[in-house]
């Protein structure tokens, strides 16, 4: 792509990845989500395939297939957790542990990261699924066609 | 005739949309709303997530996003073994 | 408000009719990128931030980007 594209993209790029980590991050305060932050950084990983071309991020997705596989293998382990009384049952809310605080108070409120239980233990696990899932197909899919395939 | 055939399907389909579309009820009123207040007023004390359609997603409706999940492994894994280097 | 909903339904609508209706595959691609992206800001306009997310951030940028991809490797006209 011409000098211009890789500029522009050389700014937005980390822009847009900080905001894909805070949606991911406060998933469980704001709106969005893991899904929805992953598909943000995926849109970064796009926009770099389509800005710099996908020979140089060849070897990524070596990387984040498996990476899926973590991804998904956690989001189940976290629902396997609450198998005491059901499955997805959310056993760290309440806790006082991890993730285990309270809401500040019933209502509107300005929202803590520590609450929520294992919502943002399995946003992050859906996050990382999403980012890595999407990320190895888009530079698949760019990749598909060379000779050297 | 093919083109008449296709103007009237047209027709058909945007006439019984629009007509189904004036009987859609005013933004904001279901009929029934009791599992919507539930979750409303229950999942911050519940959950103790101030997002209540995160709560809803991974939380209520785990299996959802469980389904959610698989349709995307699949997905990834078909354009993978599909778009793989083959060896030899 | 009405208006603004209305506004922006015909734009998602007119959107999507040119990006049928163009012979350039990459201008329709642009074209139901732009669709895309008002229909994010219609959820938005619904009080659905959730939903407005996840539809820019697929249904604008990563489709619009495989679609790209694919023209790239493929003929960028519509064959009659």
């Amino acid at each position: 792509m011409s000098v211009v594209v890789r500029t522009v993209s050389r700014v937005v790029a980390p822009v847009a990845l900080a905001f894909g980590a805070y949606v991911i991050m406060h998933g469980h305060l704001t709106p969005g989500g893991g899904f929805q932050g992953g598909a943000v950084v995926a849109s970064v990983v796009a926009l770099l395939v389509v800005a710099f071309g996908a020979e140089r991020w060849r070897k990524w997705t070596h990387a984040l297939l498996p990476l899926e596989d973590v991804g998904a293998m956690a989001f189940v382990i976290l629902a396997f957790l609450g198998l005491g009384a059901t499955f997805f049952r959310n056993v760290l809310a309440g806790s006082g542990g991890l993730f285990g605080a309270p809401v500040p108070r019933l209502g509107p409120n300005p929202g803590a990261l520590n609450t929520a239980g294992t919502l943002p233990l399995m946003n992050w696990a859906v996050g990382l699924k999403v980012i890595a899932g999407l990320g190895a197909v888009v530079i698949l899919l760019s990749l598909f066609g060379r000779e050297d395939g | 005739m093919k083109r008449w055939l296709f103007a009237a399907a047209l027709l058909v389909l945007a006439g019984y949309l629009l007509g189904g579309s004036a009987w859609l009820r005013p933004f904001g009123g279901p009929i029934r709303s009791e599992m919507d207040r539930y979750f409303i007023e229950n999942a911050q004390a519940e959950v103790a997530a101030n997002n209540v359609v995160t709560a809803i997603v991974f939380d209520y409706r785990g299996y959802d996003t469980l389904g959610e999940a698989t349709v995307l492994f699949a997905a990834v894994v078909g354009v993978v073994l599909m778009l793989r280097k083959v060896k030899g | 408000m009405t208006a603004l909903h209305v506004l922006t339904l015909t734009l998602v609508v007119v959107g999507a009719a040119l990006a049928a209706w163009f012979r350039d595959l990459l201008a329709s691609v642009i074209a139901l990128a732009g669709a895309s992206l008002l229909l994010s800001l219609e959820f938005y306009l619904l009080q659905a931030p959730d939903v407005a997310i996840a539809e820019a951030g697929i249904g604008a940028a990563l489709t619009a980007a495989i679609y790209i991809l694919a023209i790239r490797k493929t003929r960028p006209k519509e064959e009659e």
